[in-house]
């Protein structure tokens, strides 16, 4: 198969004259797992929907392995899994009458899958107790066990680690990433929470307001966006006209005698020696993790999640 | 993909949701308090006079009613109805009231299809749609590689299935219970079947006796038209209002208004084309006047069949389209 296993071109939605996704771009590859970053509201649910043909964009185009799914939408939707939103499934079933449901809703040895699955998200021992007396954690891990029932090409996930305790979260970090290097499934995932992202995916698209503000390479967009290193130096004023001098932006004053510079790290010794032979005392050079939540912060112009 | 399998799920969601069981254990519950009641009644006034007595005393009492012109139209037509139908009965000397298991199978279709039958189909209509969007698994429901108007269907037919049961399963509890009143002989009985209303008086002309279980047969079959045809309307609320509970509302005033406007309104045509006017349709088949005077069965049926198929095209219209953002 060549080409992304899921393509969105110029999603665009609107409820009224209120725009919820606006001109939203992406594709995810085979092997991938994509994060879909934004904070609620932001107008990844909506995207979502329309990825999965339960919204209609009003322009623009989803392809599933290169089927048009306003076009062919069986054919589409039989090599995707999903969970939208929450995960929710009939209360009354139980977690095996729940799969089985859903197994007879798709072509071929979907329910001999299900011993499998259930091991696999390690509800085996409840699989025969009603949904309804499941925790969320639980439930959430039964709505995965549903996505692959169909040995999808495709994995798409609402917010997985809504609901889980950071156990549970680390759970189903690995098994994305299992699902993704070992069957190399395609695999997106929205959130609100950037560390999660961070830890999870190998590409990310920012969303903010409807638009999707960066994509790209999680180290891309990491080192981006990076300040680089901390600088503490004796006396500021001289410090920052020495820095800005090396510099294509000013350094950033990051507390009374700190500055925050994005430099390369080979640039970073003889920025030192400028500043001592300038008679600038220099305290500490420290290196500087830059996270998702600067790019994000830098991309949405200082909104926070 | 085949299509049962699908049929299949709709069919075990109904089941497992309890509501199914209970509304099938009232219907029993139902059938039972009617029979008591009429077993209490008749043991109470007894059958120490003769019924042709009775009846005489009955179609004299009901001439005089007539004469003396204080009757409300739709009263006078009944009254004028009766006086022709036990009179009928007299002159074959046919007692027109007494009671058989088979009979009282019968009859259960007919007091069933003013209010009971159609209660409970919207029951599970109200549901089948809008249960899903409450609990959110329509999202999973309708990402499966299958079109909507499939899962609909499949819907669709899970409900023809629980209504065309539920119908079934209250013949035969009546039939079990009323047979153990008054014994489960009876279905060759003849029975008089063809009354006709013409305008003012009835026309008897196409009277004719047919055995019992011929005429259960048709009169089931229509009542079981009639609570499809419930069953498609409630089924459009259902998509439409994706609550079951404003669904259920919905479909609930429209049963009370379709009892009550004949009465407070006979001389209001219209209403006629109303699917609820029509609904007691196999009331009007055995004898009974119906509603509205111009209605017969053949115009009920073509009434509701219209209804039905109106608010099927809408139910899978509308589901077809629209986004899903539960």
């Amino acid at each position: 198969m060549s080409g992304p296993d899921l393509s969105a071109e110029h999603l665009t939605k609107s409820f009224g004259s209120r725009v919820a996704v606006a001109d939203v771009s992406f594709d995810v590859a085979a092997g991938e797992v994509f994060g879909f970053l934004g904070p609620n509201g932001a107008g990844k649910t909506t995207t979502i929907r329309m990825l999965v043909g339960l919204a209609h964009p009003d322009r623009g185009t989803v392809r599933i392995r290169g089927l048009d799914l306003a076009r062919h939408f069986a054919q589409a939707m039989a090599h995707v899994g999903c969970i939208v939103e929450s995960p929710d499934l009939y209360p009354y079933l139980t977690g095996r009458e729940n799969l089985q449901h859903f197994a007879r809703m798709l072509r071929g040895e979907a329910a001999a899958r299900i011993p499998e699955l259930s091991r696999l998200v390690a509800l085996e021992e409840r699989l025969d107790d009603r949904v309804s007396t499941y925790s969320l954690g639980m439930r959430q891990r039964l709505g995965i066990a549903q996505a692959l029932l169909g040995a999808p090409d495709l994995l798409i996930l609402d917010e997985p680690a809504n609901g889980l305790d950071p156990a549970g979260i680390r759970e189903i970090r690995r098994l994305v990433r299992t699902l993704a290097a070992e069957r190399g499934i395609a695999v997106f995932v929205s959130s609100h929470l950037l560390s999660e992202v961070e830890q999870m995916c190998d590409r990310v698209a920012i969303i903010h307001r409807g638009r999707t503000l960066a994509t790209g390479p999680v180290a891309e967009l990491l080192s981006r966006s990076a300040k680089g290193f901390r600088i503490l130096a004796r006396p500021p004023e001289r410090a920052a006209e020495v820095l800005s001098a090396r510099l294509a932006t000013p350094p950033e004053p990051d507390g009374p005698e700190a500055f925050l510079v994005s430099l390369p790290v080979e640039a970073i010794p003889e920025a030192v020696r400028a500043l001592v032979a300038s008679g600038v005392e220099v305290l500490g050079v420290e290196r500087r993790a830059s996270t998702l939540e600067d790019v994000f912060l830098e991309v949405t112009g200082g909104e926070t999640v | 993909m085949t299509f049962l399998p699908l049929v299949e799920n709709e069919v075990l969601k109904l089941w497992k949701r309890r509501r199914f069981r209970l509304v099938l254990l009232i219907l029993v519950a139902l059938i039972g308090i009617v029979v008591v009641g009429r077993v209490e009644g008749q043991r109470r006034f007894g059958s120490h006079k003769d019924w042709r007595i009775e009846t005489q005393e009955q179609v004299a009492r009901m001439r005089n009613w007539d004469r003396q012109g204080r009757l409300l139209e739709t009263q006078r037509r009944w009254v004028r109805f009766e006086i022709a139908r036990l009179q009928y009965h007299l002159d074959r000397n046919i007692n027109p009231e007494e009671a058989t298991g088979p009979l009282f199978a019968r009859g259960f279709a007919n007091f069933a299809s003013y209010l009971l039958l159609h209660l409970l189909a919207i029951v599970f209509a109200a549901d089948i749609v809008s249960s899903e969007f409450a609990e959110g698994t329509i999202k999973l429901l309708l990402t499966r590689p299958i079109g909507r108007g499939r899962v609909l269907a499949s819907k669709l037919a899970a409900l023809l299935l629980a209504v065309a049961l539920t119908v079934l399963l209250g013949g035969v509890v009546a039939y079990a219970f009323g047979g153990l009143a008054w014994g489960y002989r009876g279905w060759d009985a003849p029975v008089l079947s063809g009354f006709r209303l013409v305008g003012e008086t009835v026309d008897s002309s196409g009277v004719r006796a047919i055995p019992l279980w011929e005429d259960a047969v048709l009169v089931f079959g229509l009542a079981w038209f009639a609570t499809a045809t419930v069953g498609a309307i409630g089924f459009m609320t259902s998509v439409l209002l994706r609550s079951t509970a404003a669904s259920m509302g919905t479909m609930f005033a429209a049963l009370i208004l379709g009892t009550i406007l004949p009465r407070v309104a006979p001389t209001w045509e219209f209403q006629k084309y109303l699917f609820v006017t029509n609904l007691p349709l196999p009331d009007y088949y055995t004898g009974s006047p119906p509603p509205i005077s111009g209605m017969d069965v053949p115009f009920s049926v073509a009434v509701l069949a219209v209804w039905a198929l109106a608010a099927l095209a809408v139910s899978f219209f509308v589901f077809a389209r629209r986004d899903v953002l539960a």
